[in-house]
């Protein structure tokens, strides 16, 4: 049955003209970005912004840049589910023989294969630009910050996730669409001032969006490298001050799953008792 | 078991205004079951609450008498209301679809492409087709793993006079095959032509069911006129063979009864020695006929 189920979403979605398009689009902009970003350095003795990209850091970069585009995907996967309630064949499907739960497993297979393609676009993108700019590396080194990958996948599928939310309780792409971006760029962040700072870092999209934090620039660029021997002490963003206290990572991605198991039950759910 | 489908106290509303009202039949085994009545009836609402597309609100139904669930869905090939496919997919992409869902071989696509008249079409997109081709895709889709039981909502809707009379042909060809066919409709000619049993709804009630041949026996009316109107009209007073006889300007309108034919008529007047200039048999417009079996429930 699984494999019935995915056979018919690739159908579906691999032949979709928007789907190409967009997916091509996402990869373009996420080489371009890495392309531009990997030019930029600053002239200043003792630091590089080359070390951004050499092993191990390099994870951490790329993982930030890519969850830029989260939002391309969470749109895509709003288009796709949206496209199911305006074709009406959620209703042909249930007609024909899935139960409700096939429906959203079927667009929770879909989501999967989109979060496991762009880690893999990160990571081969990551290995590339960590050879040329790293001159010497250990595989340690490689793998001491790839656990980052991991945590980008469950953003990517986080963002999907509150995507087919959206689509589910809107039923309409263009509505979505809007209510989702303003939710992620308005809505929440405006609720999130009524609250205090410590209560603010608990809110769903600050959470999901703070699983990959921009890398310390400063510190890593100011780190001891074959070029710049000479050596600074690192800066800490967070003792100068420069950013807010934030949560350790490992609560942050505990926090996301948790919101994550949410809205899935949530879909299921509104997809269970209401009509299609 | 002969029961295929039981209906048992449906109802079910949207905001207040109820669609299904308190709905219950059986569907046996090998019956054609036509569903009629005028738009807003509750039929296609009938239609989606027993393809599990809308929870009903009060009772409950059977298939096969089992609770219904996927693996009942599975068995039924259904066609509810519009049709539903991926404008951009093409049709066999779209059967294919349907065809995984159902667990019927791939085979099975040109097959029933064929018999809709649709092969040609098979890698054009759905998008491309015209209304009649994609109610007749739907009509494909149906068929796909020759289902025990068919359910049409409209199918006759959209296409032409070709059209209607090649789905005609292949309900009647399922039909001759055994299949239990449930066949909503507001065209009382298409109940009439190809179902055995027919339940009348109105306003979400069914207001009366039964065998077809029972419920919609049809009187048809006879225009006739001779040289001499007034003779002719004494005769058929008297002669049993008709009634309701109506003098018009220039020709005289009766209602045949059932078990004669008309040509027994012109026997029976040349008998008397009259010769008709015009013999016409009409049947009463079909909707007038609805109009008053609707009427006469109230």
């Amino acid at each position: 049955m699984m494999k019935k189920l995915l056979k018919n979403e690739l159908t579906k979605t691999l032949n979709y003209a928007s789907f190409k398009v967009i997916m091509t689009l996402h990869f373009i902009l996420f080489l371009m970005v890495i392309i531009v970003a990997s030019k930029i350095d600053i002239a200043v003795p003792g630091f590089s912004m080359r070390n951004l990209f050499r092993f191990p850091d390099v994870w951490a970069t790329f993982a930030w840049i890519a969850s830029w585009f989260n939002i391309l995907l969470a749109i895509m996967v709003i288009v796709l589910v949206g496209n199911e309630f305006s074709f009406r064949t959620f209703r042909q499907q249930v007609i024909n023989g899935l139960s409700i739960n096939d429906l959203v497993i079927g667009k929770g297979i879909i989501i999967f294969f989109i979060a496991l393609y762009s880690l893999l676009l990160v990571f081969v993108l990551g290995s590339v630009f960590g050879i040329i700019f790293s001159h010497n590396f250990e595989l340690a080194d490689l793998f001491s910050k790839s656990y980052l990958l991991a945590v980008y996948f469950i953003q990517a599928a986080g963002y999907m996730i509150i995507g087919m939310l959206f689509a589910i309780i809107f039923r309409n792409n263009s509505l979505s669409i809007i209510m989702f971006l303003l939710y992620f760029i308005f809505i929440e962040p405006i609720i999130r001032r009524f609250f205090s700072p410590e209560v603010r870092q608990f809110f769903p999209v600050k959470i999901i969006s703070h699983l990959t934090p921009p890398p310390e620039v400063l510190a890593i660029a100011s780190e001891k490298t074959m070029e710049n021997s000479v050596g600074t002490t690192n800066f800490d963003f967070e003792s100068i001050g420069l950013i807010p206290h934030q949560l350790p990572l490992s609560v942050t991605l505990l926090l996301a799953i948790g919101f994550i198991a949410l809205f899935v039950f949530l879909i299921f759910q509104i997809m269970r008792k209401r009509d299609l | 078991m002969n029961e295929i489908l039981s209906i048992q106290n449906l109802s079910k509303n949207y905001g207040r205004i109820k669609a299904v009202d308190d709905l219950s039949f059986t569907v046996e085994r090998g019956t054609v079951y036509g569903i009629l009545g005028p738009n807003g009836s509750g039929k296609t609402t009938t239609l989606s609450v027993i393809t599990g597309v809308l929870h009903p609100a009060k009772g409950s139904y059977r298939w096969f008498g089992n609770k219904p669930g996927k693996r009942e869905r599975k068995r039924i090939g259904s066609l509810v209301e519009t049709p539903n496919f991926y404008p951009y997919l093409t049709l066999f992409q779209n059967l294919q679809i349907a065809a995984r869902i159902k667990n019927v071989q791939e085979e099975d696509i040109n097959r029933v492409l064929g018999v809709t008249d649709l092969l040609r079409r098979k890698h054009s997109k759905y998008d491309t087709l015209s209304l009649g081709m994609k109610q007749r895709l739907s009509f494909a889709s149906v068929l796909l793993g020759d289902p025990e039981v068919l359910v049409l909502d409209e199918p006759a809707n959209g296409l032409d006079p070709e059209g209607i009379a090649e789905v005609r042909r292949v309900i009647m060809s399922e039909r001759d095959k055994g299949k239990t066919i449930i066949i909503a409709s507001h065209i009382l000619d298409e109940v009439e032509k190809v179902c055995t049993h027919v339940g009348i709804l109105k306003m979400g009630k069914l207001i009366t069911s039964g065998l077809v041949d029972k419920l919609l026996v049809m009187d048809r009316v006879l225009t006739l006129s001779a040289p001499d109107n007034t003779k002719l009209k004494e005769i058929l007073e008297k002669s049993g063979l008709v009634k309701n006889i109506k003098e018009d300007v220039d020709c005289i309108t009766a209602t045949i009864l059932s078990e004669t034919e008309p040509g027994e008529i012109n026997k029976y007047v040349i008998e008397k020695g009259i010769t008709l200039t015009r013999l016409e048999v009409n049947k009463p417009t079909l909707e007038s006929q609805f109009l008053e079996l609707v009427r006469e429930q109230n």
